[in-house]
């Protein structure tokens, strides 16, 4: 289903949205934008939030359970997970959750994780501005989007063309037809006013790193000195606090005899992440573990999703404090190769064009 | 192994009912399920011990599902296991589980060799009760076992058992002292003094150990696919998630804990 | 979910935090882009910087002494007990029985209010806090040098350097932010040359390290400056211009040779030289140091020494150059800042020539007298001269030299009222204990290392019924009878910025994204990021000559090594809030002891062995930890540890002009189990 939001209506639907749920939206906090329950307060469209919406449905913290002795045995509740529209999401971090569903959807299910996927209506906005680290069309998660919403917006400039890409993203157009009422004769003019915005913003992000791909990245890895990029690395594990991907976890308790038991962000940067009790840890360098997360993104998760397990949203480089190893040096390396050998150049590009452009 | 407690966290409870001190620093300690009626596993695999309030920690199975009670061994090693070892009988845990895949006896050969270092001999456990108790269905059946000492080998007063059951036992300590009269030395130094012909093995232990072991049975005519090595690694789920104990791209967990050597030789 | 903006409560560097609430409870946090200092940017301690928060342990009730044991109690019950037992013993025994110990991690308006409850309440100037452990030598040194004790230049300054000398800084695990800056201005150019007995990674990353034996500090900083003056290097037009004492200093130089240097300090006369030349040619050079210079038995004249150090060659007061203390608490400046200090009121008003102020402001009369140092007022107790001690969000169990003789002083108190969040060690000698809000949980301001003052916002609400500390001191003071009504921090500030003219233009209101920088005289004033531009506050800056003196204590041959302790990046202080955090808890859960590995070889020491570390004064036991970065005969405990607390070995030698003890100091031997 197709349909038009003029811009001025945004915080109409939005509140007829929020009567009936949490609204989740970009809101400016700080000067920073992030991603804050919505209650009348302007949005800012104009970049990608720091913290990813992603980290609404796989959270750096929720409790998985709590635990209440009662006459020797333990009774156990479950939190509830109220219903939530969040509004913004980028393509990336749609991609993100899409690797993530075949994560923890695997056999067995995770049922934390699908009781807040399911909970949430997702209101994905297309990408019409890209920040300077973004590479999303280097490995096909973005700057727009082609499955996984239940609505899809795209700025038109004085208005938003909507699209529904689920049952409940029907009923969403459909509960709301002042404001989105259908456009069927005009629905090819709005799409092709949306093919030429997302190809302009698509240009944009070649351009940062142009002839990415993931065989480009992981042709790079196989030559990348892990150890000496080890021994400058900071320690901070940001790059996985931050990545919508990464979803190590760590579970824990807090309480005695009652208490709840909780699942929070770990980071397979830190040394402890891997190391047995017993002392010795299967990756003992800060190079190994750097090595190990790259493995992950560009090989692991790929094998077993199918998905790229980095969606391009330069997060980690923006965090990093050592930033000349984060992912975004280690693509400019890259690049400023492919200018210095050309054999290695040639190699990358044919292979990576194919990758790079998705439809 | 997809129940209900693998999909939401939420553990079984189970009551301690027998506690046996097997070393000066391990015991064995017998659990009765409350909530769950049957509890099928096979030698090799393990399950999620929780003690609430202090979280919660893979354990191998030590029993054999041909024996009634499900047993596991313990080893003071950080705050969860020394939390069980307080624990009384009466007292109630949680188990998730059983988890992993256990040793693929359907694929393994009669003939089985079986080694194991340090406290890596509890999931072997598991195995030799099972072939002890089907001992009609396997053929020559060996165990080549070391500790650091003499106080830390486990299951000692259980080898006469395993003997009386035609399964050839050998044990060799790192460090002898005056009560020992036994082999001192490495494990793979047992490997010339049992008779092993060629077949399957199942290894657990020390990455060295593993390795060394697996190189000399190589020369005694193993192939490579037939020797299994039962892994340890951190974890934290048991389902794939959690990513602690990836080797490699392969999760421990739900691949493993039992490999043959082949897939895990170059990540050891 | 909401965001609230707030500081990082672990160290000085003052980082902006956004904390994610998700029913009631943070479930994250993640930098702000926009802050000044952090730029978008936190170290690991700062991603986890929200997990203690619910911790079970958390203090959520009033508690008093019963017996041997501590029973909860009402809040009205408590503070009745905490009064009555207080009154008791300044009728009985006068004010000089009494003692209070404010907090780094309390706000500036909780310092401000428990400095006035010992002053204008208590009647008492014995009041201090942990800085007396950290940079009071800094603030004797560079108060009497320069006019100010603090950092002269803002972090982000370091950028402009094209010099920056590190000494006794383990910048990137325990300044992580400013390791970040310091890190980005080598890759425009600027050179590092770290001094430093272990080879930190900041040393590794360096373009020149020298590694002196510990203590010798002052030895090394006068063969740099005399090599500079040799090397006809220092800035004329600056010395003559703006400092005075020159010729008096540059004549006690006369010693230091490189020749000589390199025998006391180990340090090639070569390295040394070369070391020079770099300092001396620099533009802008910046001295950035720690706990490394301060932490010594003449932990003031290494300061000075360094100070005596930019003043020749004319670094201060310029972007790009300057003095930077790096300071270990995200509020042990505002602390100072509050006068929680024995001797000075707020804004470093000296208690000598400010009281009259301060009497007619609070309608009360003020001790007249030099109260006593945080050690000092160990001592006492322990004499049996202070009898009541208030202790706020500090840990001297662990964090105070010599723990054996802290236990029996604290002990011998007839009344304790202890203020945290956590059931501390120190807590559990309390007779009363008070549970405090934490900095996710009130409202406040904290002032960082580069005198930043800097809002913290409430995210979520107090566990139990714990209040924010200004609500436990604003009571008190009612039930001492001084005049105060305070319904919010804010209100607070009014006073501060009324009573001490560095914050007088500072206002809740006026501190958005990254605060302002003191000195900030009024309402219209943009603050200070930079001091001294065109002239120093005293005037002119003064030289002092100083001398090398041997550390307190030697290795002999019954202690052969010699112990110096820190941080470790993973845990902070004395771990109350970093061994709740599971993943920090996870990377060092135990005291490790780092040891060479010639020393570890002939010990018959492996990585991970577990040994015996002995003092004249204690005995503690750690894993041994083999590592070249530190030389043979030296040895590294960290300090965060109750069961391996290395402030039992720890030495009570003390600064004679700060009072700061030698913590750096301590002659050991090891034994294997």
């Amino acid at each position: 289903m197709i349909s038009y939001l003029k811009k001025a209506d945004l915080p109409d639907l939005l509140q007829a949205w929020a009567d009936k749920m949490d609204v989740l939206a970009p809101i400016l906090e700080e000067g920073q934008i992030s991603f804050t329950t919505w209650k009348g307060q302007p949005l800012d469209l104009s970049a990608n939030a720091l913290v990813s919406p992603a980290k609404i449905i796989s959270p750096r913290e929720e409790i998985l359970f709590r635990y209440i002795q009662e006459s020797g045995t333990y009774r156990f509740l479950r939190p509830d997970q109220k219903p939530r529209l969040i509004f913004g999401m980028r393509p990336c971090d749609l991609r993100a959750l899409q690797v993530l569903d075949r994560i923890y959807g695997a056999p067995p299910p995770d049922q934390a994780y699908l009781d807040r996927r399911r909970s949430a209506v997702l209101a994905v906005l297309n990408c019409t501005n890209p920040g300077p680290g973004c590479f999303c069309a280097a490995l096909g998660a973005g700057p727009d989007a082609d499955e996984g919403y239940d609505l899809l917006f795209t700025d038109l400039g004085n208005g938003y063309l909507v699209e529904s890409g689920s049952p409940a993203g029907i009923v969403l157009i459909k509960n709301s037809p002042d404001l989105l009422p259908a456009v069927s004769d005009l629905a090819d003019s709005l799409l092709t006013d949306k093919g030429r915005v997302v190809g302009l913003c698509r240009d944009q992000v070649i351009s940062s790193f142009p002839g990415m791909s993931v065989e480009r990245i992981r042709e790079g890895m196989e030559s990348a000195e892990w150890e000496r990029l080890g021994q400058i690395c900071s320690y901070c594990a940001g790059c996985s606090f931050v990545c919508p991907v990464c979803h190590c976890f760590t579970i824990y308790d807090r309480g005695v005899p009652d208490g709840q038991r909780i699942r929070c962000a770990d980071s397979c940067m830190t040394s402890g992440f891997s190391r047995l009790t017993s002392g010795s840890n299967p990756r003992p360098s800060q190079g190994d573990r750097l090595r190990n997360w790259y493995l992950d993104k560009f090989e692991y998760i790929l094998a077993r999703t199918g998905l790229a397990g980095c969606v391009g949203c330069g997060r980690c480089s923006q965090v990093c404090l050592s930033p000349d190893i984060c992912l975004r040096s280690f693509l400019e390396s890259l690049c400023s190769r492919e200018m210095t050998t050309n054999k290695f150049a040639d190699a990358g590009e044919s292979k990576g064009e194919g990758k790079s452009i998705r439809k | 192994m997809d129940g209900r407690e693998m999909r939401d966290y939420i553990p079984y409870q189970v009551e301690i009912v027998d506690i046996d001190r097997v070393t000066s620093d391990s015991y064995l300690i017998s659990l009765q399920i409350l909530d769950r009626e049957v509890f099928r596993y096979r030698p090799g695999q393990f399950i999620m011990v929780s003690v609430f309030g202090l979280g919660e920690c893979p354990i191998s199975i030590a029993s054999t599902p041909t024996r009634n009670t499900l047993q596991i061994c313990i080893r003071r090693a950080g705050k969860i296991t020394s939390g069980i070892m307080d624990s009384m009988i009466g007292d109630v845990l949680g188990v998730r589980g059983p988890c992993g895949n256990g040793f693929p006896l359907d694929f393994m050969k009669k003939d089985i060799l079986i080694a194991g270092g340090g406290s890596g001999f509890a999931t072997l456990r598991s195995l030799i009760n099972f072939i002890a108790d089907r001992r009609e269905q396997f053929g020559n059946v060996a165990v080549a076992y070391g500790a650091r000492t003499r106080q830390d080998l486990y299951f000692m007063q259980e080898y006469k058992g395993w003997q009386m059951a035609g399964i050839q036992v050998a044990v060799t300590v790192d460090v002898g002292d005056q009560g020992w009269t036994g082999n001192v030395g490495m494990v793979t130094s047992l490997l010339d003094r049992l008779e092993i012909p060629p077949g399957s093995a199942a290894i657990c232990g020390p990455p060295v150990m593993i390795n060394s072991v697996a190189a000399r049975l190589m020369e005694k005519g193993f192939q490579l696919p037939d020797i299994f090595v039962s892994l340890e690694r951190h974890m934290k789920c048991g389902v794939g998630k959690c990513e602690h104990c990836m080797i490699g791209p392969h999760h421990v967990c739900m691949e493993g804990p039992v490999f043959s050597y082949d897939r895990v030789r170059q990540y050891l | 979910m909401q965001t609230i903006p707030t500081t990082c409560i672990y160290c000085g560097c003052g980082c902006g935090l956004m904390l994610h609430v998700e029913e009631g409870r943070v479930v994250a946090a993640s930098p702000q882009i926009n802050h000044p200092l952090s730029q978008g940017h936190l170290c690991l301690k700062g991603w986890l910087a929200y997990q203690f928060l619910d911790h079970p342990d958390r203090l959520r009730r009033p508690m008093i002494r019963k017996g041997e044991r501590l029973v909860p109690s009402s809040w009205d019950q408590a503070l009745d007990l905490a009064r009555d037992e207080l009154s008791t013993l300044l009728r009985e025994s006068g004010p000089a029985s009494l003692g209070v110990l404010t907090s780094a991690k309390a706000s500036n308006e909780e310092n401000f209010l428990l400095m006035k409850l010992a002053r204008a309440g208590l009647k008492t100037n014995n009041v201090d806090h942990v800085a007396r452990l950290c940079h009071a030598p800094t603030l004797a040194a560079l108060s009497s040098a320069l006019g100010s004790g603090s950092m002269t230049n803002p972090i982000v300054s370091l950028r402009k350097s094209d010099m920056i000398l590190v000494a006794g800084s383990n910048t990137t695990e325990q300044h992580p932010l400013v390791a970040f800056h310091i890190l980005q201005a080598r890759k425009t150019g600027a050179e590092i040359v770290v001094v430093d007995p272990r080879r930190t990674a900041m040393a590794r990353l360096a373009d020149l390290h020298l590694a002196p034996l510990p203590g010798t500090d002052a030895a090394w900083i006068n063969g740099l400056l005399r090599a500079i003056l040799d090397l006809g290097l220092e800035d004329r037009q600056f010395i003559e211009a703006r400092t005075e004492g020159f010729e008096e200093a540059r004549a006690a130089l006369d010693p230091y040779t490189p020749q000589m240097v390199e025998q006391v300090t180990n340090i090639p006369a070569d390295d040394l030289v070369l070391a020079a030349s770099k300092l001396g040619s620099a533009n802008r050079a910046a001295f950035v140091y720690a706990m490394g210079i301060t932490q010594h038995y003449w932990g003031t004249d290494n300061v000075q020494a360094l100070a005596n150090l930019a003043l020749a060659t004319g670094n201060v007061g310029r972007d790009g150059t300057g003095i930077y203390p790096l300071r270990g608490h995200q509020n042990v400046q505002g602390a100072c800042d509050m006068g929680a200090l024995p001797d000075y009121y707020s804004g470093y008003q000296p208690v000598s020539s400010s009281r009259s102020r301060f009497e007619r402001a609070w309608k009360t009369d003020l001790p007249a007298e030099i109260g006593l140092t945080a050690v000092e007022m160990m001592d006492a107790a322990q004499a049996g001269r202070i009898k009541g001690m208030i202790i706020s969000g500090e840990n001297p169990m662990l964090s105070f030299p010599d723990q054996t003789q802290v236990r029996a002083a604290l002990e011998e108190l007839d009344f304790l009222l202890v203020v945290d969040i956590f059931p501390t060690e120190t807590a559990r000698l309390a007779n009363v204990v008070l549970p405090a809000a934490s900095f996710a949980e009130k409202e406040g301001t904290f002032t960082s290392t580069e005198r930043r003052v800097q809002l913290a916002r409430g995210a979520v609400s107090p566990p139990g019924e714990a209040w924010p500390e200004w609500r436990i001191w604003a009571d008190l003071l009612t039930r001492f009878e001084v005049d105060c009504l305070y319904e919010s921090a804010a209100q607070i500030m009014e006073e501060i910025a009324s009573l001490t003219p560095s914050y007088g233009g500072i206002s809740h209101s006026r501190l958005g994204t990254g605060g302002l920088v003191w000195p900030c005289p009024n309402h219209d004033h943009p603050g200070t990021p930079i001091l001294h531009v065109d002239s120093f506050p005293i005037g002119r800056a003064r030289f002092r000559p100083v001398e090398y003196k041997a550390p307190s204590e030697k290795p002999d041959e019954e202690y052969p090594f010699l112990l110096t302790t820190g941080r470790s990046l993973f845990q902070f202080h004395t771990g109350t809030m970093t061994r709740r955090v599971p993943l920090l808890e996870r990377e060092v859960p135990e005291p490790f002891l780092d040891i060479s590995p010639p020393d570890a070889r002939q010990l018959g020491l492996k990585d991970g062995t577990y040994i015996s570390v002995e003092s004249r004064r204690g005995r503690l036991i750690a894993r041994a930890r083999v590592t070249p970065d530190v030389n043979p005969g030296h040895l590294f405990l960290p300090i965060h540890f109750l069961e391996g607390p290395a402030n039992l070995l720890t030495s009570r030698y003390r600064d004679p002009i700060s009072g700061m003890p030698a913590l750096k100091e301590a002659a050991v031997r090891l034994r294997r189990l």
